[in-house]
């Protein structure tokens, strides 16, 4: 199968810290896949979708986008290849930019990619658009700040998608919403999976939104990638303890389910 | 009941940021309207009626020319504050274009840039102002041409301060990660986002710009002394300031109620944009 993305040896060190934030870290992707990247906080895993997002340098190793090496490209040469690779953030109240409305949000990438020059016509796409998203009633002068979480990260994803990115990288973007909301914009994101054939690399600390939304699954821990192999395999039968230990530690919703807790398995 | 008439207090303008709003407001309207609501020609020399105390006829008195006070200062309002305008406006422009670029330029950039201001801030305006008044003759453009050196190196600073800050922000990278191009990145993200702050700088640097201008053409360097400057009229009195003070104070008055009041609406615009400076009485 035609793989979407391949990172091969990503390393990236922080002046002053103990360890590299992340050594050798390596997977593929395949395309139209949803990969979910998981682990705790300082795994990682944000500072390896930054690098393949183009928003952090790797000290080794390389990113291949649609079969094309990405990393170390010139700026201007990175920014026609956003084209394919957008990103969606953790926090929707500070990744939209308070000066813009939603219309000239949405169509920011149609317009800076030449993607659809003509005013009207971007209009209309931006409605398209807000309509894929479930925000099709809204008012395209209004501001971010008269949105709600939810409704933020929709406009963000609705941004993200405009101009119809192969690869979506999804930086823990449910974590900062209500649990509510986290499902709207989940099953939102899966619908657009399978409707637009999109590529998700989701980044999550959270094992049961993986497992809901993913097919693939990465583990990484200290920097490094623990365990990787399909949703079955790594919820089914973990290899590694420190997965073991991950999958333990998520809630049952199941009542009559008791929790296995991670005290008793030592 | 008592919640709903405290936020409505609070929301209402304190009283004495309210009054220096209305002299800022009538100081800036007498800028425009002054020469003509002046009672008397400010320039007509009439040695019959020279220093003359205020009284019916002349509201403010006389000079030492004969000239009508009152007249005088409603006449050189706009001397004065056009000169800090101009001034304001040029350091201003200045200081968002040189300071972004130092703020997003790059090291060496940056660096280079620090390094003039560093420059411009150590030398003294009327040091500078003096330097100026010899090179192109004392007058009220060399008193402009000296302070906005001597003022754009704060703006540079401020403005990198504040872009810098900007340019953190998960807007901007998320701009970034769209391929928004530098420009556009600059333009339409970083300094809409950035340039708030001016509002409150320039209102204070109103007071400061206006009290060096007048400062300079009173030691004699800026407005010269027909001229109806603000300080160029405290100069001229000085001199018989035993036998005429109202000469000297009601300029001076002017220019410490003007300077007052723009620092007082300047610090009412930065309480109101940054709640947390405010106090609890």
């Amino acid at each position: 199968m035609k793989s979407v993305l391949e990172v091969d040896g990503l390393t990236k060190s922080y002046p002053g810290a103990s360890r590299p934030a992340a050594a050798d870290v390596s997977f593929k992707m395949a395309e139209g896949s949803a990969l979910g990247l998981v682990g705790e906080s300082g795994s990682g895993k944000s500072t390896t979708a930054r690098m393949i997002a183009g928003l952090e340098k790797p000290d080794k190793g390389w990113v291949v986008l649609g079969g094309r090496q990405i990393d170390g490209l010139s700026r201007r040469a990175m920014q026609r290849v956003r084209r394919d690779m957008q990103v969606v953030f953790q926090d929707p109240y500070s990744s939209l930019n308070p000066r813009m409305n939603v219309e000239q949000l949405v169509g920011e990438g149609l317009l800076v990619h030449s993607i659809e020059t003509d005013r009207a016509a971007r209009r209309r796409e931006v409605e398209r658009l807000l309509g894929l998203v479930g925000l099709g009633h809204v008012d395209l002068g209004a501001y971010p700040r008269s949105f709600s979480g939810g409704q933020r990260q929709r406009l963000a994803i609705a941004r993200a998608l405009a101009v119809r990115p192969k690869l979506l990288i999804c930086d823990e973007p449910v974590s900062s919403l209500d649990v509510s909301v986290q499902a709207q914009v989940l099953n939102l994101l899966r619908d657009l999976q399978s409707e637009l054939g999109l590529s998700i690399l989701f980044i999550a600390h959270d094992l049961a939104v993986v497992r809901y939304l993913c097919d693939q699954v990465v583990v990484m821990s200290d920097g490094r990638v623990v365990e990787k192999g399909s949703r079955e395999q790594v919820y089914g039968d973990p290899q590694h303890e420190y997965t073991r230990d991950l999958l333990a530690a998520v809630p049952v919703p199941d009542p009559s389910h008791s929790r296995r807790s991670v005290t008793e398995e030592k | 009941m008592s919640t709903s008439v405290a936020t409505r207090k609070r929301r209402r303008i304190p009283l004495v940021d309210r009054i220096a709003l209305i002299i800022c407001g009538l100081v800036l309207a007498i800028a425009v309207i002054g020469p003509w609501i002046a009672p008397h020609d400010p320039y007509a020399v009439n040695l019959s009626q020279r220093l003359l105390g205020p009284g019916p006829e002349h509201w403010l008195g006389t000079d030492i020319n004969g000239r009508d006070v009152l007249s005088r200062i409603l006449t050189g309002a706009r001397t004065t504050l056009l000169a800090t305008a101009v001034v304001l406006a040029v350091t201003v422009v200045i200081g968002v274009v040189v300071g972004t670029l130092a703020a997003v330029g790059g090291r060496v950039v940056d660096e280079i840039i620090m390094r003039i201001t560093d420059v411009g801030l150590a030398v003294p305006s009327i040091v500078l102002a003096l330097g100026f008044a010899v090179a192109l003759g004392p007058g009220i453009g060399s008193a402009i041409i000296a302070v906005s050196v001597s003022w754009w190196p704060g703006y540079v600073r401020l403005i990198r301060t504040v872009v810098r800050e900007t340019m953190q922000s998960e807007f901007v990278e998320s701009a970034v990660a769209l391929g928004v191009g530098r420009r556009r990145l600059i333009l339409r993200h970083v300094l809409p986002n950035s340039l708030d702050i001016l509002y409150v700088q320039v209102t204070l640097d109103v007071a400061a710009v206006m009290l060096v201008i007048s400062g300079l053409s009173f030691i004699g360097v800026g407005a010269q002394v027909p001229s109806a400057e603000w300080g160029a009229m405290i100069a001229a009195a000085a001199d018989n300031v035993t036998s005429g003070w109202w000469a000297l104070v009601f300029p001076g008055l002017a220019i410490a109620i003007t300077a007052i009041a723009f620092s007082l609406v300047g610090d009412w615009l930065r309480v109101l944009r940054d709640p947390t400076l405010k106090q609890e009485n």
